[in-house]
């Protein structure tokens, strides 16, 4: 069987000498070319006639050296471009900043444009529909085709260097008025000159995408900075972060009611004392067993006592009785309150409660040590022992604990769009009036 | 799923709470006590209490 392949048409570019210097001028835009650079003197030439005609003489120590070399082919939203033209635009007014224009050719397609500014890209297309002016959050806006895109910057642009051919008149210096208008990851554009305003539509691309897209072999440069129309990578992800918070909160509050359902809350142990400071005798006493039951749980102790403008100091100990193991601690208890120029005070209370957390079952006694002034009255006091008590604090904790990635988040994404607006007419700091006319 | 980490942290985060409210966790801790002799419960004056024997004064305003 005999193979017939079809290949694609090789288009082959048009081969004129340039007038200044007699060099060789290649055209890959064909009849669409109004204006070419010749790549030897940099002379910029008129291609609209059937032999080149000089309109700009050599430009000053032009020796620009594009990222995507002239020639080179990439493959854009499933269509091979090859970039025949370059430019660089500076900002009138601050030296230093301005972006590169690649102009891209497709004999079926026709031209498309690829911009960059330290390292961010966009690819665009000018747009053939008029956009309709708006507002949005006190911000010009520009809305078109169903999306709203919002003022960023304006600036005044000057060509400060061409290379290769373009589909009008080209010439260093020119000037036009840009307007940005965004909505990440697109980015509206209108550059007006006098008598004509072309609106162009560009769409972010990583330096990576780029680089791929035209198999360019150096390394990836890296981004600097948010660029207007940069996809936030946090777009999104504060509200789906507070939805989730949400539906943690839900499960906290399902656990926390099971909890307080579940929870044994038994009283175990309830006695009343007295003890009378300076008395003769050992002050500490042992109370009767009490059973703990079930699997590990906390034990609350409350202490309540008569104190009335004193003070005492209570030496506990609970004891396994079976096996020696036992825990030792101590409570402070006291209440006073008075009246003075101020008017009436009080401090402290006349009653404490402590939780022992993962007590093991078994039998238990507490020793008791109350402590007081030698001189004071003597106290009334009871002691109640509670088994598997509510602790509330974990549920206070787990809610205060889940806040932190849903305000991380939030945090970064309101970063990351600072920094953003901080490159534009409307820096964050600033009112929303337009900053930059 | 857009957070899995958020998810994974806040399900161990409920799931440890839950365990240790399920299982008496608490902020305060005592001193623990191995092998206290029985005869405390005879002679609860030969005990010694970590936190006894210090002079102290809790007064008002």
């Amino acid at each position: 069987m005999s193979s017939l392949a079809v290949s694609p048409p090789v288009v082959k570019a048009k081969s004129l000498s340039c007038p200044n210097c007699g060099g060789p001028v290649e055209l890959r835009g064909f009849a669409h070319t109004l204006s070419v650079v010749c790549p030897s003197c940099h002379s910029i030439l008129d291609a609209s006639t059937p032999t080149l005609t000089l309109v700009q003489r050599v430009q000053e120590a032009q020796r620009i050296q594009p990222m995507i070399p002239l020639g080179s082919r990439g493959k854009l939203e499933n269509t091979v471009y090859e970039v025949i033209g370059f430019q660089i635009r500076d900002i009138v007014g601050e030296p230093g900043e301005g972006w590169s224009e690649y102009l891209l050719f497709n004999p079926y397609k026709g031209f498309r444009y690829i911009s960059e500014y330290r390292n961010h890209w966009n690819f665009i297309r000018v747009l053939a529909a008029l956009p309709e002016p708006t507002k949005s959050r006190g911000k010009y806006a520009i809305r078109m085709l169903g999306q709203t895109y919002t003022h960023f910057d304006h600036a005044d642009a000057v060509t400060s260097s061409v290379l290769g051919e373009f589909p009008w008149r080209v010439k260093v210096g020119e000037m036009a008025q840009v307007d940005d208008y965004v909505s990440p990851p697109y980015m509206l554009s209108s550059e007006a000159t006098p008598g004509e305003v072309v609106w162009s539509l560009g769409e972010y691309y990583t330096c990576a995408q780029i680089w791929r897209a035209f198999q360019l072999p150096d390394r990836v440069p890296r981004a600097s900075g948010v660029f207007a129309n940069q996809p936030s990578p946090y777009a999104g992800r504060t509200a789906s972060a507070w939805r989730l918070w949400l539906w943690l909160m839900i499960a906290l509050f399902g656990i926390t009611l099971v909890m307080g359902f579940t929870s044994t809350n038994k009283e175990v142990f309830r006695h009343s004392y007295s003890f009378t400071p300076g008395a003769a005798g050992e002050p500490s006493f042992v109370t009767d067993p009490f059973d703990l039951q079930g699997r590990p749980d906390n034990i609350q102790l409350e202490i309540n006592t008569n104190l009335n403008n004193n003070w005492a100091y209570f030496n506990f100990a609970l004891i396994n009785q079976d096996s020696g193991h036992g825990y030792d601690f101590g409570r402070e208890v006291s209440y006073y309150y008075g009246t003075d120029s101020d008017g009436s005070w009080s401090e402290g209370k006349s009653r404490d409660s402590v939780i022992l957390p993962n007590v093991s079952p078994g039998r238990y006694y507490l020793r008791v040590e109350p402590e007081m002034d030698a001189t004071a009255t003597p106290m009334q006091y009871e002691l109640v022992v509670r088994r598997g008590v509510p602790v509330w604090i974990w549920i206070w904790l787990a809610a205060l604990l889940l806040l932190i990635p849903p305000i991380f988040i939030k945090i970064r994404s309101t970063a990351f769009e600072s920094k953003r607006w901080r490159e534009s007419d409307y820096p964050p700091s600033s009112s929303s009036s337009r900053g930059g006319d | 799923m857009r957070h899995p980490l958020f998810l994974a942290y806040g399900l161990a985060l409920i799931g440890l709470l839950g365990f240790g409210e399920y299982r008496g966790w608490g902020p305060t801790r005592a001193n623990e006590l191995r092998d206290v002799p029985r005869t405390i419960r005879d002679n609860p004056g030969a005990y010694r209490s970590h936190y006894g024997g210090y002079p102290r004064y809790i007064g008002g305003k």
